[in-house]
């Protein structure tokens, strides 16, 4: 990944909150690069992780304020962009995708007629080809009967159907970068690691990026190629998935010590305490 | 201490029926912690519901603590049995202290003494006194878990039934609420049947394991043979594979069941 510029590189990134109790730092100075790769974000709630996501496609709404050093996707300025440029790519070159299809689904459209207006707003194709593009996407995301899912609206699926949905709505339009955030934690283990397998195969033959956004160590740690941990609305370390085991900081260390263990023992779990310094802001290195 | 012959819980009626649960047996020893394991959708929690009471379209014997459970139960029952659920969110009232909601059970049941019992309780799960006039938006996710339990236990019961009592709390918060579960059986001798998708909590708290599956009983299995993998039926094995994280070849040997 060396040779490539990253797709997505970012420096210093905070966000903030105005509320009526004060602003609320929830992003405090991030730094990572993302190339064709798949790079884990994890974190506990309150860490800052789903905000570092949205805050990259501007989507953290209009009480938020965020600055960064360098916002850059793919030699574009994310930090000065137009609306018109963001809308041009959110969905195209930088898609999201949601935790829960229930609320991000249309409930009004079927399936189909939404996977299709998302592959017709971004490219000049005609209705029929828009059609033909959606049925093939759900047949790739392991829909069985692509025509008659076409058909259902989004009550009439399950939330694993749901979800490989979602999927096939954000890959229609070919984007380069794929976040995801917590995008299979309202589905069952099997479910789960089914919806995670179509992701990996579309990642890997299309060469995209993938932000994977989670609060399931064991998971990203399995699914990942590196992975970034967070705390406190900054980066406590940025690592090697295979290597977590051996992971440095001890926030890390006690987030993997605090998990029961399938082949564990008895005896009580390793309560994390909190180092107050962890919150410290501190300098922090690619 | 439990015992639950041939259970099936209906919802729906004539063709819209749909059986949550289908035959299901099962017999719990005073003391021990049980655990039902299963996709969502596998009537875990139905069973739950039943034998607390929550569920009244149930067909089967069920048998707590030497009382035959008919749809009516004695108010002995219900203080023996005690319920903490998956949402500390959506289980405490937001517009109660936390003085209020462990008051209410001893209202209910009669029981004198209550300032002594919920300091008693408070500090049992680890909070002190100092939380007893707070509302719950005033708590976090984890604080807020502790309290329910609190409620659970200030009516002393012997039973207390535990529907994924931490799969709404992170992962740091969850090793806290687990070794508090298990501090407060072993202390007060509680039995306990726990819930979850979780098959590596369901394994830290309990000794006995079923696994479910539509309805159904697909096997039961000892913490030991949980650990050591030893399964019996394909489903189970496929559910520990899956427990086990991400694996790009595990996942095309997946089947529906």
């Amino acid at each position: 990944m060396a040779e490539r510029p990253p797709l997505l590189s970012i420096r210093n990134l905070k966000v903030s909150f105005d509320t009526p109790q004060g602003v609320i730092e929830a992003v405090r100075g991030v730094n990572f690069d993302v190339g064709q790769e798949r790079l884990g974000i994890v974190g506990e709630s309150g860490s800052g992780k789903s905000q570092t996501g949205r805050a990259i496609l501007d989507l953290t709404g209009h009480r938020s304020r965020v600055t960064a050093d360098k916002m850059e996707f793919d030699g574009i300025d994310l930090r000065n962009a137009s609306r018109r440029t963001m809308r041009a790519i959110r969905g195209d070159r930088i898609s999201m995708i949601m935790q829960d299809p229930r609320y991000s689904l249309n409930p009004v459209m079927t399936v189909g007629q939404q996977i299709a207006e998302a592959y017709l707003v971004h490219t000049s194709a005609s209705r029929s080809e828009a059609r033909e593009r959606t049925l093939e996407m759900l047949y790739r995301v392991r829909i069985r009967e692509p025509e008659k899912v076409y058909r259902l609206y989004p009550h009439e699926v399950s939330g694993g159907m749901g979800q490989r949905i979602m999927i096939a709505m954000m890959l229609i339009p070919d984007p380069d970068l794929i976040i995801a955030d917590e995008p299979t934690s309202a589905l069952d283990v099997t479910i789960q690691l089914q919806v995670l397998a179509i992701l990996d195969d579309m990642v890997r033959e299309r060469g995209m990026g993938l932000i994977f956004i989670s609060h399931d160590l064991s998971l990203v740690a399995s699914f990942c190629d590196r992975v970034v941990v967070m705390y406190g609305g900054q980066i406590m370390e940025t690592l090697d998935a295979d290597k977590l085991a051996e992971a440095e900081h001890p926030y890390t260390q006690a987030l993997m010590s605090c998990l029961p263990k399938l082949d564990g023992g008895e005896e009580d779990l390793a309560v994390m305490k909190r180092d107050p310094a962890w919150m410290d802001i501190k300098a922090q290195m690619i | 201490m439990i015992r639950i012959d041939d259970l099936t819980v209906t919802f729906g009626t004539g063709k819209h029926a749909v059986e949550a649960v289908r035959g299901v047996s099962l017999q719990i020893a005073e003391g021990e912690s049980f655990g039902l394991v299963g996709e969502s959708g596998s009537g875990k929690s139905t069973v739950l519901r039943a034998i607390s009471g929550l569920t009244k379209t149930w067909t089967g014997q069920m048998q707590v603590g030497g009382e035959i459970l008919g749809q009516k139960r004695s108010p002995e029952f219900y203080r023996q049995v005690q319920m903490v659920f998956q949402d500390p969110y959506g289980s405490l009232h937001p517009r109660h202290t936390v003085n209020d909601i462990l008051k209410e059970p001893l209202i209910i049941h009669r029981l004198d003494d209550k300032e002594h019992r919920i300091l008693k309780a408070l500090e049992e799960v680890g909070l002190g006194p100092s939380f007893r006039f707070r509302y719950p938006h005033q708590l976090s996710g984890g604080q807020r878990q502790r309290i329910a339990i609190a409620r659970a236990l200030i009516l002393e019961p012997r039973i207390v039934l535990l529907d994924e009592p931490t799969s709404a709390l992170d992962v740091s918060v969850q090793a806290e609420i687990l070794n508090l579960l298990k501090r407060l059986r072993h202390e007060h001798g509680l039995t306990y049947i726990m819930v979850s998708h979780d098959l590596a909590v369901v394994g830290h708290l309990c000794e006995r394991i079923a696994v479910m599956s539509r309805g159904l009983f697909v096997e039961e299995m000892s913490r030991e043979n949980l650990r050591n993998g030893i399964t019996k039926e394909g489903y189970t094995r496929q559910l520990l594979v899956a427990s086990k994280g991400y694996d790009r070849e595990a996942v095309d040997s997946f089947v529906d069941y």
